[in-house]
């Protein structure tokens, strides 16, 4: 097998690889790659060296896990999975990554694609009038400094209060839409100068609010779907993938430098300067956990303001109101995420980045309407070849720590994709196929091209082969807004 | 002779990379800053309506490199501006203090009807992050986060 490292990988089964604590001095844990062959020989040298770099951090349990979607990022890989005893181990920003409750939206409607596909473009036009993306965006709900705290503390339960959003939207986002133990005190003025006008926008880079489509051979488990609320015959969806913007980077930013000096004073040496970490019992460690969960409070709301927007969107265009379209959220899941979590380890800090919380039925922490299911879970691919719903499993909860892949992963680097295609040529290829869509940036548009993304399905295969998630349904894109 | 960039492939897949290169520190200090103006936004899109003038001391040159860049990261978020231009002077403090900036940055409101907006940069990483000198000038690294 041709791999881009010379690390000995040792077989578990057709999905499961492992890296040996013998293949780096200071390994913790072995290292272990979900991946079918195929997907493990395209892995860059990146996802290897990280990998077992985070085994080596204090206080980590069992394995440091990489799924299939994982790629090389910034200290940790992305798809990356790493638990920390809450009592001995560490918490890293690098392990739950820049944007911080980056995360995937799914909302329902009633609607066909027979019945939307004449309004598509009107549809798509009001939708990017309503919803900022692009450079440096803002958003229309103008907050004070003290309402942003109370953002940051109460996350998607602010905007519901405030007409935002339904009540019986927060058992349909992960935490109810709030981390406790946020603490605003423990954010710096630069980080609220950065996020306080951002609220309700989209941003940039890889993300964006899509049409999809569900139809009938798109449904895998019919029983698990229609738990979900999806139906499929041709049934539109659309997704929202985005996170805390600035606001969330920011305070990685600020605290990596707080982490940085932390290490020495802790006595703590790592293998890359971007696993900055601290003990999570420690001032340093508690303080960046309080900010983390300001950050993902504000994307929990971030989400909701956005999907406020998608409503009216659809009920101007439609002509009826957004419950009359049936546009419940079917759920919101983080992939940019540390949280303290019980296994049979006891208490631990489990950092997902690009991974999601894939929990499996029975699960207290879980809405009654999922509990007998499992959770959903939400994975975009490229704008051009679509997305999936999955669902949580209890297996994910014996070998995963809960926790699965959250996308399909870059194979191709910006400037390649864009040497490759222009923007107004994609979109005119792509609305040939059906597909509408609007970009703030024409080059960005061009750097978010299908090709420059892994093919999401064969992802989405070797996690439900590895039984850590099931297949519910596909989702295909008919309409795009990016920034 | 002014400094100039270039971007790099292969170094961040998902985001952007650059190299700067620059005779003395404040060329190669103002052609990083051209590459950071240049990802966000055709600075031949942008007016100079916006002004802003940054005073920065750090106790060695790639701290402050990479502070500065951030700034033009902040300004981008918290004014909501992109930029047309941008200057630096870089020197050493006396006394073996540290080094200092002072740079003239230019720019206007972000407008998507009149300007050519491209990438909305969210941070300067510490990625592969150098700058470092040999006998032709200064050289820099640096990895964006879009």
């Amino acid at each position: 097998m041709n791999l881009q490292t010379t690390m000995k990988v040792e077989r578990i089964s057709d999905e499961v690889w492992e890296i040996p604590t013998t293949e780096k001095p200071g390994m913790l844990v072995p290292a272990r790659l979900y991946a079918t062959e195929r997907i493990l020989q395209s892995m860059d040298r990146g996802v290897f060296d990280q990998l077992t770099n985070v085994a080596c951090l204090p206080g980590i349990r069992r394995y440091a896990l990489c799924m299939p979607d994982g790629h090389w990022g910034y200290g940790f890989p992305i798809g990356g999975v790493a638990a920390f005893d809450a009592q001995e181990g560490v918490i890293s920003p690098g392990g739950v990554g820049y944007d911080i409750n980056c995360g995937m939206r799914l909302i329902r409607t009633n609607l066909t694609f027979q019945a939307v596909q004449p309004k598509l473009e009107p549809l798509i036009t009001e939708l990017f009038r309503k919803v900022p993306a692009g450079v440096g965006s803002r958003g229309f709900v103008r907050l004070t400094r003290a309402e942003f705290r109370d953002v940051m503390r109460q996350g998607a339960g602010w905007c519901i209060a405030r007409g935002y959003g339904w009540h019986q939207d927060l058992e349909r986002i992960e935490e109810w839409g709030c981390l406790a133990g946020a603490d605003p005190d423990q954010i710096t003025d630069h980080a609220i100068e950065r996020g306080i006008h951002q609220l309700g926008t989209l941003g940039s880079g890889n993300h964006y609010l899509e049409i999809q489509v569900v139809s009938n051979d798109g449904v895998f488990d019919r029983a698990t779907a229609a738990a979900f609320g999806i139906t499929g015959q041709d049934q539109i969806v659309v997704m929202v993938h985005c996170g805390s913007r600035g606001f969330g980077h920011q305070v990685a930013s600020d605290y990596l430098k707080v982490f940085e000096k932390a290490m020495r004073r802790y006595n703590i040496t790592v293998k890359d300067q971007q696993l900055a970490c601290a003990p999570f019992r420690s001032p340093e460690g508690q303080d960046y956990f309080a900010a983390m969960n300001c950050a993902a409070n504000s994307a929990f709301a971030n989400r909701q303001v956005i999907t406020h927007q998608i409503r009216e969107a659809f009920a101007s265009v439609f002509g009826q109101s957004a419950e009359e379209l049936g546009m419940e959220i079917v759920y919101d899941v983080a992939h940019n995420i540390a949280k303290v979590e019980r296994y049979a380890e006891g208490e631990l800090v489990i950092h997902r980045k690009g991974s999601t919380r894939a929990f499996g039925p029975g699960r207290p922490e879980l809405p009654a309407l999922y509990r007998a299911t499992g959770q959903p879970v939400i994975c975009g691919g490229s704008m051009e070849t679509g997305s999936y719903l999955l669902v949580g499993t209890e297996q994910a909860m014996q070998e995963t720590f809960g926790s699965t892949m959250h996308g399909s992963g870059r194979t191709m680097s910006r400037t390649q994709a864009k040497r490759s295609v222009r923007g107004e040529q994609l979109q005119r290829e792509m609305k040939q196929r059906g597909i509408i869509v609007k970009a703030v940036s024409m080059s960005g548009l061009a750097e978010e091209a299908g090709f420059a993304y892994k093919n999401i399905s064969d992802v989405v295969e070797t996690v439900d082969r590895a039984g850590i998630t099931k297949k519910v349904a596909e989702l295909r894109p008919i309409g795009n807004i990016k920034g | 002779m002014a400094g100039t960039f270039r971007w790099l492939e292969d170094v961040a897949l998902a985001d952007a990379a650059f190299e700067a290169r620059g005779q003395t520190l404040s060329e190669v200090f103002q052609a990083s800053g051209q590459a950071v103006i240049d990802a966000l936004a055709n600075p031949r899109t942008v007016q100079q309506s916006w002004r802003r003038t940054v005073d920065r001391e750090a106790p060695d040159p790639g701290t402050l490199l990479f502070d500065w860049l951030s700034d033009l990261v902040f300004f981008k978020d918290a004014e909501s501006v992109v930029y047309h231009s941008v200057s630096a002077e870089v020197g050493e403090q006396p006394g073996g203090a540290g080094w200092r900036l002072r740079s003239t940055i230019t720019g206007a409101p972000i407008d998507s009807t009149t300007q050519e907006l491209r990438a909305d940069i969210k941070g300067v990483t510490k990625h592969l992050f150098d700058l470092r000198h040999d006998q032709t000038g200064w050289t820099t690294t640096v990895v964006l986060d879009l």
